[in-house]
């Protein structure tokens, strides 16, 4: 009988009565096949391998992590809470040493969803990683923590969100954002001025197939997490890059998932997105799973892999060697970026589009450019849909100069907002007033 | 009238029960090597002054086929196994002649390597050559698709005295499971079938013209003729007939614990408004995980006779034991003496409680009544933290829809039936520990017995369909057929009761529609592209564990 060396908890929640429509990607259906893949081969038989149900989010847990406006209950079904539940019940498995790792394989996904939330972008709402991180940090205090996106797709969600924390460190691998959806995630994005080196994004090119992404992992990846030093690695686990993925057009395949898990070492992963369903998800999952329990994945294959056939041409493979290197030195030796500076704040105005919902949202950051602390942000964001709210944000080692402009503009009279959040790191408060 | 008779351990029990009476009861010490021996024993003593003729119904309960595994009496079974890619099939290797044959099929049943014909001749020749005649076949998803099993059962043809295939042992997907299920199958199948002959003739002898039935683990019976194929379901029926015996003398229509407390080891079984809270997959023999399923019965090793001893100067009350408790002879203290020193039982020579209490309780400082009282109340809190576990694992179980995490009732028992030798000494113990309402019904030590007599029998399967590819199977009963495109949920459902209940009656049983039971209904739309394909649709229906009467004598006395 097989034995995990390293002890797995695996929150399993398909989400069998959820769906985003009945023939979108995200539906019902998702994690039919994963879950007969587990069961035939008897996956929670295995002796330290063990399955749990998820928590249940609650308003505050989402609050810590995102400005959703007009309100939490306005942005967040159920189901968000219950999948980003899934993955504060990994976090917890981990910290409190009930398991050694943990893998949230939990619908619907979330590393689209970035600070500001005003409907679905790419299938996301909420961000379930930030959401698991700020509770980590919650309960367990302050944490070096890596995220590594291993999604096809930028994670721009979670880029967001920790654009000025120097705390996180955020790398995405995905296919070039020249060639897919959402069209970013490129090296030069590589942090807000608080935070530089600390987002690293290594755009791949599309047909990368096992040995240019392990390559890349093994040469950027893997020395930059030597260097960080985190107290805990997260794989955000897309399962997109897959030879048969029907919205994405990678070459990696189950036993490269699970190569993958093996060098990352990662103390939770959670699912994100990944669409080939009955192609890949029961084999992909399957070499996550064993692969994160230190078990033997050798014989985990799809019935139609073809190594030969899925094998990067020589140039492909030439194009990401020679990237490698300065995606390496982006990160000792960071580039200061094109930072707009009005006054003594940086400022940001962008247009974010949320293809889901078709919401297009204006915002404008202001973030205090402060000599002791990150600097309290402001962020003005309104919609198509919606009149401008105002988020305020204290970071957690707040100076107190930064905590009075903080609290003075939450607390400011007038209608200029609909809404105004406090989302207080230092004090731990999170809050909403209404307009007045 | 109804027999229930209990094959143990250590003794025999029987009872005879007319409608909702109780008529005789017997005890008698069982022969390992002879059970039908102790059988005819208990037989003897109950059907005393009764006319046998109006027998109905016997179910037995016997440790057969369990003990023919844990002591390794079983015949060799040719293991013939197709696994392919995933957990490599070697994990599960079991017996002495276990052969690997490739091929493989996916988890929608589709065939993604043929079968190796070379592979099977020369598996099937080796075990010709060692002269074994009993085989279990299992192949990976066979559930989906049954053809390579069904296959490698054609290429034994006469050489086979007896083959399980994996896809008949059920529905349920578990490749390990359904391997050590035929296997444990297969080589207890000449064992119990020399038995069942014997039990038949024998009850000729008592004139006894019942329908015969055996238990199964989940506390339900299946007729002897249905055994005779699938052994491996009698074994560790013991424990499930209790707790239907405990069952048989109280409604359980609430949330309700259950604790039968024995010399060595209590057991704790939990109920559900109703239902016996069953192993999620099947239980483990020799910790090989099997897809028999059962009642999930947690094990603790307090007894009467656990050891009470020092561990790192704190009281400790079990799991071993060393033999019976002072006052009925042995020479260590056990949890019986401590309860005789308190005064909350006089069992036996209490004067010996007190010296073996006194001796060790003055080795380590302390005197009698307080060693006695850390004593028991070690073995008490023991028995509460294993209860508040059951509580909360259950509580914790895996869903795996929204409406579950949101609705999902919180099983809350309040209420406690304990049976056993020193039941009535912990009564109020265990209500003080664990807040809630104690009940100690008067069994007279047969509860398993009353428990085989009236229990029913259970069954159970599973149906999936697959419009998109027109195909319809219920694995356990062999049935693989082509579907409509328009075939929908409520129609599985219909289709899922009815193919149970008219296996039931093919075996003479006689269940209505409403018992049968929908535990689950799902159904997928399966898109291919961006357009639906069809439904995948999943039905589990089952006949629960259920009494057919309930004694209103429980509490009279009988003589034994």
């Amino acid at each position: 009988m097989l034995k995990a060396q390293t002890s797995l908890g695996v929150i399993f929640f398909p989400a069998f009565d959820w769906a985003i429509s009945p023939t979108h990607p995200e539906r019902e259906e998702r994690l039919l096949y994963t879950q007969d893949q587990f069961r035939e081969e008897g996956l929670f038989d295995v002796e330290g391998i063990t399955e749990h149900r998820p928590l249940f989010a609650t308003d505050l847990d989402i609050m810590r992590a995102h400005f959703c406006f007009p309100s939490v209950q306005a942005i967040c079904t159920e189901s968000h809470r219950i999948s980003a539940g899934g993955a504060i019940q990994a976090a917890r498995l981990v910290l409190e040493g009930e398991t050694r790792r943990a893998f949230a394989l939990v619908r619907p996904p979330g590393h689209h969803a970035m600070k500001v939330v005003h409907g679905n972008r790419g299938f996301c709402n909420i961000n379930i990683e930030a959401v698991m991180v700020e509770w980590i940090r919650e309960h367990y205090g302050r944490k070096r923590i890596a995220i590594v996106d291993t999604d096809c797709h930028h994670g721009d969600g979670t880029q967001d969100i920790y654009w000025h924390d120097p705390d996180v460190l955020f790398i995405s691998l995905h296919q070039d954002g020249r060639t897919l959806y959402p069209g970013s995630g490129f090296p030069y994005e590589n942090g807000g001025p608080r935070a530089l080196g600390k987002t690293i994004n290594i755009p791949l090119p599309p047909r990368t197939s096992d040995e240019g992404y392990l390559y890349a992992l093994e040469n950027v990846v893997l020395p930059i997490l030597a260097d960080f030093k985190p107290d805990l690695v997260i794989n955000s686990a897309g399962q997109d890059n897959h030879y048969s993925d029907p919205i994405t057009n990678m070459q990696f395949s189950a036993q490269g998932y699970a190569r993958l898990n093996e060098l990352l070492k990662p103390d939770i992963a959670v699912l994100e997105g990944g669409y080939s369903i009955k192609g890949a998800l029961p084999y992909v999952n399957l070499g996550i799973c064993l692969a994160m329990a230190g078990c033997d994945y050798s014989a985990v294959r799809e019935p139609d892999y073809n190594a030969a056939a899925l094998r990067e041409e020589p140039e492909t493979m030439e194009y990401i060697k020679q990237s490698c290197g300065p995606l390496l030195d982006g990160y000792l030796h960071p580039a200061m970026g094109d930072f707009e500076k009005q006054g003594e704040f940086f400022v940001r105005e962008r247009k974010i589009y949320y293809d889901t919902d078709g919401i297009l949202e204006k915002q404008r950051e202001e973030l205090k450019d402060c000599d002791q602390c990150r600097g309290v942000r402001l962020i003005k964001s309104g919609s198509s849909h919606l009149l401008t709210c105002l988020g305020v944000e204290l970071p957690i080692d707040c100076c107190p100069a930064c905590e009075r402009e903080g609290y003075d503009a939450f607390q400011r009279k007038g209608n200029e907002f609909l809404v105004t959040q406090l989302l207080d790191q230092k004090n731990k408060q999170y809050r909403y007033r209404p307009k007045e | 009238m109804r027999i229930g008779i209990d094959i143990g351990g250590t003794h025999t029990d029987g009872v005879l029960i007319d409608g909702t009476r109780l008529v005789a009861a017997a005890k008698s010490p069982t022969d390992r090597d002879n059970l039908l021996e102790s059988i005819n024993r208990v037989l003897h003593a109950i059907l005393a002054g009764q006319d046998p003729v109006r027998v109905r119904t016997l179910n037995l309960s016997t440790t057969l086929s369990t003990n023919a595994i844990v002591t390794g009496r079983i015949d060799p079974v040719g293991m013939l196994v197709v696994g392919g890619p995933g957990i490599a099939a070697s994990n599960y290797r079991i017996g002495e002649h276990f052969h690997l044959i490739y091929g493989s099929l996916d988890h929608l049943g589709t065939e993604t390597s043929a079968l190796d014909e070379q592979d099977l001749e020369e598996a099937i020749a080796a075990c010709r050559d060692r002269g074994v005649k009993c085989f279990g076949v299992a192949t990976k998803f066979s559930p989906r698709n049954p053809a390579h099993e069904n296959r490698i059962h054609e290429a034994l043809a006469d050489q086979a005295d007896f083959v399980s295939l994996g896809h008949l042992v059920s529905g349920q997907l578990n490749f390990g499971r359904r391997i050590h299920t035929v296997y444990y199958n297969s080589a207890v199948w000449r064992t119990f079938r020399s038995f069942a002959g014997a039990l038949s003739a024998s009850l000729k002898g008592f004139d006894l013209q019942a329908e015969v039935n055996i238990l199964k683990a989940d506390g339900g019976t299946m007729p002897l003729a249905r055994a005779l194929d699938a052994p491996v379901q009698s074994i560790f029926s013991g424990p499930a007939a209790s707790v239907m015996g405990i069952l048989a003398t109280h409604s359980a229509s609430e949330d309700l614990l259950m604790l039968d407390i024995g010399g060595t080891t209590s057991d704790i079984a939990l109920f559900a408004a109703g239902d016996p809270l069953l192993e999620r997959e099947g239980i483990a023999i020799e910790g090989r995980p099997t897809l028999v399923r059962a009642i999930h019965v947690e094990s603790i090793g307090i007894g009467g006779d656990s050891l009470i001893h020092f561990e790192n100067d704190a009281v400790k009350t079990g799991p071993q034991r060393l033999g019976p408790c002072m006052a009925s002879g042995g020479s260590e203290p056990t949890l019986m003496d401590a309860l005789n020193v308190l005064g909350l039982a006089a069992f036996g020579e209490v004067q010996r409680s007190r010296e073996g209490i006194a001796a060790l309780a003055e080795g380590h400082g302390s005197t009698a009544e307080r060693l006695a009282q850390e004593a028991v109340d070690a073995a008490v809190n023991a028995i509460a933290a294993k209860i508040e576990a059951l509580v909360r694992m259950v509580n914790a179980k895996p869903v795996y829809t929204i409406h579950e995490i949101l609705e999902d009732r919180e099983i809350r028992p309040n209420k406690l039936i304990v049976i056993g030798g020193p039941a009535a000494v912990f009564k109020s113990l265990l209500a003080a520990r664990l807040g809630m309402e104690v009940i100690v019904p008067p069994l007279h030590g047969v509860a398993n017995a009353i428990g085989a007599a009236l229990t029913r029998t259970t069954s159970y399967l599973a149906l999936t369909a697959n419009t998109s590819r027109g195909q319809l199977s219920v694995p356990s009963l062999g049935i693989f057929r082509k579907v409509q495109r328009g075939f929908g949920l409520e129609d599985a459902i219909g289709e899922a009761k009815n193919l149970l209940k008219a296996d039931l009656e093919q075996a003479g049983i006689d269940i209505p529609t409403e018992d049968i039971q929908i535990t689950q209904a799902d159904t997928f739309n399966m898109v291919e592209g961006s357009y639906t394909s069809g439904k995948n649709i999943r039905v589990v229906a089952q006949v629960r564990p259920a009494v057919v009467a309930r004694l209103d004598n429980a509490a009279d006395p009988v003589s034994f």
